[in-house]
């Protein structure tokens, strides 16, 4: 990776953003903020960062919408989305992968161990295995859903 | 040359004869006026039809012939024996003596006899001395000479013609007697034909005689008339002075006179042995006998009606060998001799009257078949009505009264109680009062004879000692005939019996008729039974209809059993009935009709006591005929005994095929109980069990009825039923009150006219529960729903029963509650993930933050921490509301400055540029109430208002006092709240919009519970997309907690 990678946070809680900011900026990670989902499509599309953390429950438009919105417009579609979310539940994170999100974050997380698992989504992605890991993931999931 | 040769020829000859010229034309003269002679006589004769025609011709034209004066013909018997003149012509005239002038041909001696013996003419020269003259004849004449000559025919001589001379002596030349003999010849032959025709004229007559009498023979079937016909013909044609007919009667050994004609008329009737007399002879040769001497014979005459007669002829009347009797003549006239011919005739008539006799005994017989065919066409044509057996019988009696030609006939039957009259025909009263109990005394070989088929034959019923007096007394016939004949069906045995007023001689085609009449009899009755079976299970039937009809439609078990009680005695003619239900091991008496029954009602028998037990033991029908005093009926029925004596009874079965008890009737007299009364009874106990176990189950459905009427109306649950046809048959209060259709619009629609939607699974399934939302008005109303269906016997859907509960409120909780969890675990996380977060990220070592980042990082764990808190106090405060457990801790409180405080708090939060404005009064607003709780409201409110404002806009914040009352507002510009939704916001876990917008739901619900513990109240007006305005009303209290 020649640069530093660029992540969008977007989440309407400011502490959540912040908390990533100086996370990911302590990793030498550039990090774009939006506090809503039109402003999070707004500035995916401008800025095209590396990685979306997306929150999911979000006023106005929420974050399955975006997610949406972002995989169905071909400029954005190869932004790699990692869900970033308070709803735990696994038919939640299901969905997410469904939707086309590579990877779920459920919060309370631990931000310290951010940086590393959006630079290994990143790698992934441009290591061409984006399927790969999506599947993957919903495997990780199913045997998640199998075990209860 | 031929003509001139021929005169010449003939010239000649002329001439040769003319050498004796004289001669020659004397002879040709006599030969010319003897074949004119013989021409003329030959025509005439030709003509003349009877003998003396022929004679007077012959006579004539010999006398001018041979100019002799006298010419007679006389006629010769066939035997020779004499020859009577038969006319005569003396000088032209008829010489009168010659006529019946009788000539002893073998006595005396005359030219006729010569001639007749000769066979040849004979010549007398001189009648005086000649000893072949016959003198006194030739001198009455005057005669002579004379010649004779035979009138020959086939070698007979049946003629003599004598000619003589009264004036002079002349010798007849055989010149002269050539042409005479060939006249002769002529005349014989003319005579002879003429004696045929005259031969053919009394056959053609007798002929005649027989035809007539042969026509009466055939014409006359009657076989007296007949005999009387014959006995007058043979008399006229035999022109005897009488004539009778006797009969052979074999049985005793006589002839007995049958008709006479010239005789007393009482000699009919009038009988002697058979071997007597001329008859017996006859008979006896097989031949007729004829006696020229009746007086002279050795018997006595027979009848005094005999006497004075002297020629008698007798003739056996026999055919194919049997002597049928004797046909006879007498004349009274010693001189009538009665020839060959006469004994021919009469031969010939016996031979009539024989097949006279045959003819009416056969026609006789096949009148008295004729009688019984019509006897049995009578039967056959009632039969084709068709007739009762009753009927049959009645006619089976005439048959046999018409068949036998007897008087009086019965059919006597045989049944349970002994002999009765069943059929009669012109039975007298005295013998039908006979048999009205039975056999009479007497006549007890009749039932001998039923009972093994024997036909008894009495000639004589006086001298039979097979019957005893006081029926022979009664029965006042001379013969009788008894002949058994099949019995119907419902008895043992039956005999026919026929009486003859006059003695019957019995044949042995009696016999045959007799078992034809059984025959018969039998078929008839057959007939007749299958038509009484027929008609009475069709009447039994038909009373079955109108019986069912009867109690089909009651609806009262006990009623049940009473009507069939009483229809059951109806339907078989019987006396009483019961039914009698099964109870444990008893019968117990439900129902009884009938004399005598009243005091077994109630009564018990044990259920395996004979007969019901039978009934019971076995399921199928008992019928007793006659219980005949038997103790175990009697005891096991008590019905039994002295009243009743025949008993018959069917299972009653009940819906289930359970034998439920014993239906019964009772008769007074043994009784055959017929099959197809037995299966009426059957099918009475059927539709009976039906109509019974109908009325108990309508009984039991109308109470089930009234109790689901009842259920149903208050029942919490709606209930809809449908039809097969998907119609809907109840809709009850609940369904009503659910839905919002009354009753009266939802029957006889279907669900979905009704209610817009199916209520039914689609996959007919319906198991469990669904949830199925319907539109109430405007309102969506969610059922929890439950289906049954009904099936038929077939499988075959006959309806649904649908039952529903409205869950919307539940439903909303329920997904309300669902929605609380993750709100509230995400509520919970998103400060949990600042407070977490914060703490890791100050842990880390390998970045150095400056002081001013981990003040910030410090203030958000504390902010974040404080906001857990609230929310945990939101969860207890909700916990206590729902407990009823909430702690009030009131103080004077400022409301002005707890506002302040609030919005304060607020800006500090707030993000998406909303501008909180806040209006607030000069002074303070004292109130007593808890301060935390009131805060609390407040700052849902206020942050309900910024939540709810997505797009930002003015929160309006306000306090003022209004009387006794504190009043807050929180006024947004947010979404706002729809109107269907506002009475719902209270609520515990409701929250408007979707899941995203955040928040636990329980604020408002937590904000009212709190008002509401302080006091006051809460209430909202929105309009969507417009904002909301939340008004708080306290109550103003003063700082001593009082209202001012």
């Amino acid at each position: 990776m020649d640069e530093a990678p660029r992540v969008l946070v977007v989440d309407d809680e400011a502490p959540i953003r912040l908390l990533c900011r100086v996370n990911l900026e302590a990793e030498e990670m550039t990090v774009l903020e939006a506090a809503d989902g039109i402003s999070g499509l707004e500035a995916a599309r401008t800025e095209r960062p590396d990685v979306i953390l997306l929150d999911v429950m979000m006023p106005g438009l929420d974050g399955w919408r975006v997610a949406e919105q972002l995989l169905d417009d071909p400029d954005t579609r190869g932004i790699p989305i990692v869900f970033l979310t308070a709803r735990a539940e696994l038919r939640d994170r299901a969905r997410g992968l469904d939707l086309g999100g590579l990877d779920y974050v459920t919060k309370p997380f631990n931000p310290v161990e951010l940086a590393a698992l959006i630079r290994d989504v990143i790698a992934r992605v441009e290591g061409g295995e984006r399927e790969e890991l999506r599947r993957a993931k919903l495997a990780e999931l199913r045997t998640l859903i199998e075990e209860r | 040359m031929g003509p001139v040769r021929k005169e010449r020829k003939f010239i000649p000859s002329f001439w040769r004869r003319s050498a004796g010229r004289r001669a020659a034309e004397e002879r040709a003269s006599l030969r010319e006026r003897e074949l004119r002679s013989i021409e003329a006589i030959s025509a005439a004769l030709s003509h003349a039809d009877d003998a003396e025609s022929i004679a007077r011709v012959l006579l004539d034209e010999i006398a001018a012939l041979l100019s002799v004066e006298f010419a007679g013909l006389a006629l010769v018997d066939e035997e020779r024996n004499e020859a009577n003149g038969l006319l005569a012509r003396l000088d032209g005239k008829d010489f009168t003596f010659w006529r019946g002038l009788r000539f002893d041909l073998r006595r005396e001696p005359s030219g006729i006899a010569s001639a007749v013996f000769d066979v040849a003419p004979v010549t007398v020269f001189d009648t005086d001395t000649s000893p072949v003259i016959n003198r006194a004849v030739a001198g009455s004449i005057g005669a002579k000479s004379a010649a004779f000559v035979p009138l020959v025919s086939g070698e007979r001589v049946i003629a003599v013609l004598a000619i003589a001379t009264t004036h002079e002596r002349r010798s007849f030349s055989t010149e002269e007697l050539g042409p005479l003999r060939t006249l002769a010849a002529e005349a014989a032959l003319a005579l002879e034909r003429a004696r045929s025709a005259a031969a053919l004229e009394e056959a053609l007559d007798r002929q005649r005689a027989l035809l007539s009498a042969a026509q009466v023979v055939t014409g006359e079937l009657q076989v007296e008339p007949v005999l009387q016909v014959l006995v007058d013909q043979v008399a006229q044609l035999l022109e005897a002075d009488a004539a009778d007919c006797y009969l052979f009667t074999p049985d005793r050994g006589s002839l007995r006179c049958a008709a006479v004609r010239g005789l007393d008329p009482t000699v009919v009737g009038f009988e002697f042995p058979v071997g007597y007399g001329l008859a017996g002879r006859a008979i006896a040769e097989g031949a007729p006998v004829r006696d020229t001497d009746y007086q002279h014979i050795e018997e006595p005459i027979p009848h005094p009606a005999y006497g004075g007669f002297a020629g008698a002829i007798v003739a056996p009347m026999t055919w194919s060998g049997q002597t049928r009797g004797v046909l006879g003549v007498g004349s009274l006239d010693p001189t009538r001799v009665f020839s060959d011919a006469d004994v021919d005739a009469l031969a010939t008539f016996a031979t009539l009257a024989s097949l006279a006799l045959r003819n009416a005994e056969s026609f006789e017989e096949s009148e008295r078949l004729a009688r019984v065919e019509s006897g049995f066409s009578r039967i056959a044509s009632l039969l084709g009505e068709p007739v009762s057996v009753a009927a049959t019988l009645d006619a089976v009696a005439q048959a046999a009264a018409e068949a036998f030609g007897g008087d009086v006939a019965a059919v006597l039957t045989s049944g349970a109680d002994g002999y009765r009259l069943a059929g009669a025909h012109d039975v007298p009263d005295d013998l039908r009062a006979a048999f009205a109990e039975g056999l009479p005394p007497g006549a007890e070989v009749l039932d001998v004879a039923a009972q093994e088929a024997r036909t008894i034959a009495s000639a004589t019923l006086d001298d039979d000692e097979r019957f005893g007096d006081g029926f022979r007394a009664t029965a006042e016939a001379a013969s009788l005939l008894a002949i058994p004949i099949p019995a119907p069906r419902s008895d043992r045995h039956a005999v026919a019996l026929v009486l003859f007023r006059e003695p019957h001689v019995f044949t042995d085609e009696d016999l045959d008729l007799a078992g034809q009449l059984a025959t018969r009899a039998k078929a008839a009755l057959e007939r007749s039974e299958l038509f009484d079976v027929e008609r009475r299970s069709r009447l039994l039937a038909q009373q079955l209809a109108q019986t069912g009809g009867l109690f089909s439609g009651e609806l009262e078990p006990a009623a049940v059993l009473d009507e069939v009680v009483e229809q059951a005695p109806v339907l078989l003619r019987a006396d009483a009935s019961s039914i009698r239900l099964l109870e444990g091991d008893e019968l117990v008496t439900a129902a009884a009709v009938g004399p005598g029954t009243q005091q077994t009602q109630g009564s018990r028998v044990p259920a395996d006591a004979r007969p019901g037990g039978a009934v019971v033991h076995s399921g199928a029908p008992v019928a007793i005929e006659d219980v005949a005093g038997e103790q175990a009926l009697l005891e096991g029925e008590p019905m039994l005994g002295d009243r009743y004596v025949s008993y018959l009874a069917v299972p009653l079965f009940g819906a289930d095929e359970n034998l439920q008890g014993v239906l019964a009737v009772y008769a007074r007299r043994p009784r055959v109980w017929q099959e197809e009364e037995i299966e009426a009874l059957g099918a009475l106990a059927a539709s009976a069990s039906v109509a019974f176990s109908k009325a108990e189950l309508y009984q039991q459905v109308e109470l089930e009825r009234e109790r689901s009427v009842a259920i149903l109306g208050n029942v919490a649950d709606g209930i809809v039923a449908v039809e097969r046809d998907e119609r809907i048959v109840l809709w009850n209060a609940a369904a009503e009150r659910i839905t919002g259709v009354p009753s009266e619009e939802a029957l006889g629609r279907t669900v979905p006219e009704v209610l817009q939607r199916e209520l039914r699974s689609e996959t007919g399934a319906a198991a469990g529960d669904r949830l199925v939302p319907i539109r109430r008005g405007d309102q969506e109303v969610w059922l929890s729903l439950t289906e049954a269906v009904m099936r038929d016997p077939l499988g075959e859907t006959a309806g649904r029963i649908f039952a529903f509960r409205d869950i919307s409120a539940e439903r909303v909780v329920e997904q309300m509650r669902s929605d609380f969890v993750s709100t509230v675990s995400h509520e919970l996380r998103a400060p949990l993930t600042s407070i977490y977060g914060f703490a890791a990220t100050l842990l880390r070592e390998d970045v150095k933050f400056e002081e001013d980042e981990r003040r910030t990082f410090l203030t958000y764990i504390e902010s974040e921490a404080e906001r857990l808190t609230t929310i945990v106090d939101k969860l207890l405060s909700v916990a206590r509301l729902d407990a009823g457990d909430l702690q009030l801790e009131i103080a004077p409180v400022d409301v002005r400055a707890l506002v302040s405080e609030v919005v304060e708090s607020a800006r500090e939060e707030a993000f998406n540029g909303h501008e909180i404005i806040v209006e607030l009064p000069e002074s303070p607003l004292a109130a007593r109430t808890d301060r935390d709780k009131l805060r609390q409201v407040l700052a849902s409110l206020v942050e309900n208002a910024v939540r709810f404002s997505p797009g930002g806009g003015q929160v309006t914040v306000g306090a003022a006092r209004r009387g006794e009352t504190i009043v807050v507002s929180v006024v947004d510009q947010g979404i706002g709240i729809a109107d269907t939704e506002q009475d719902r916001i209270f609520s515990k876990f409701y929250r408007v919009g979707d899941a995203q917008t955040g928040g636990t739901g329980v604020g408002l619900f937590i904000a009212q519970g709190l008002v509401s513990a302080l006091g006051g109240r809460i209430t909202v007006r929105s309009a969507e997309g417009r904002g909301s305005s939340f008004v708080v009303e306290l109550p103003a209290r003063d700082a001593d907690g009082h209202n001012r």
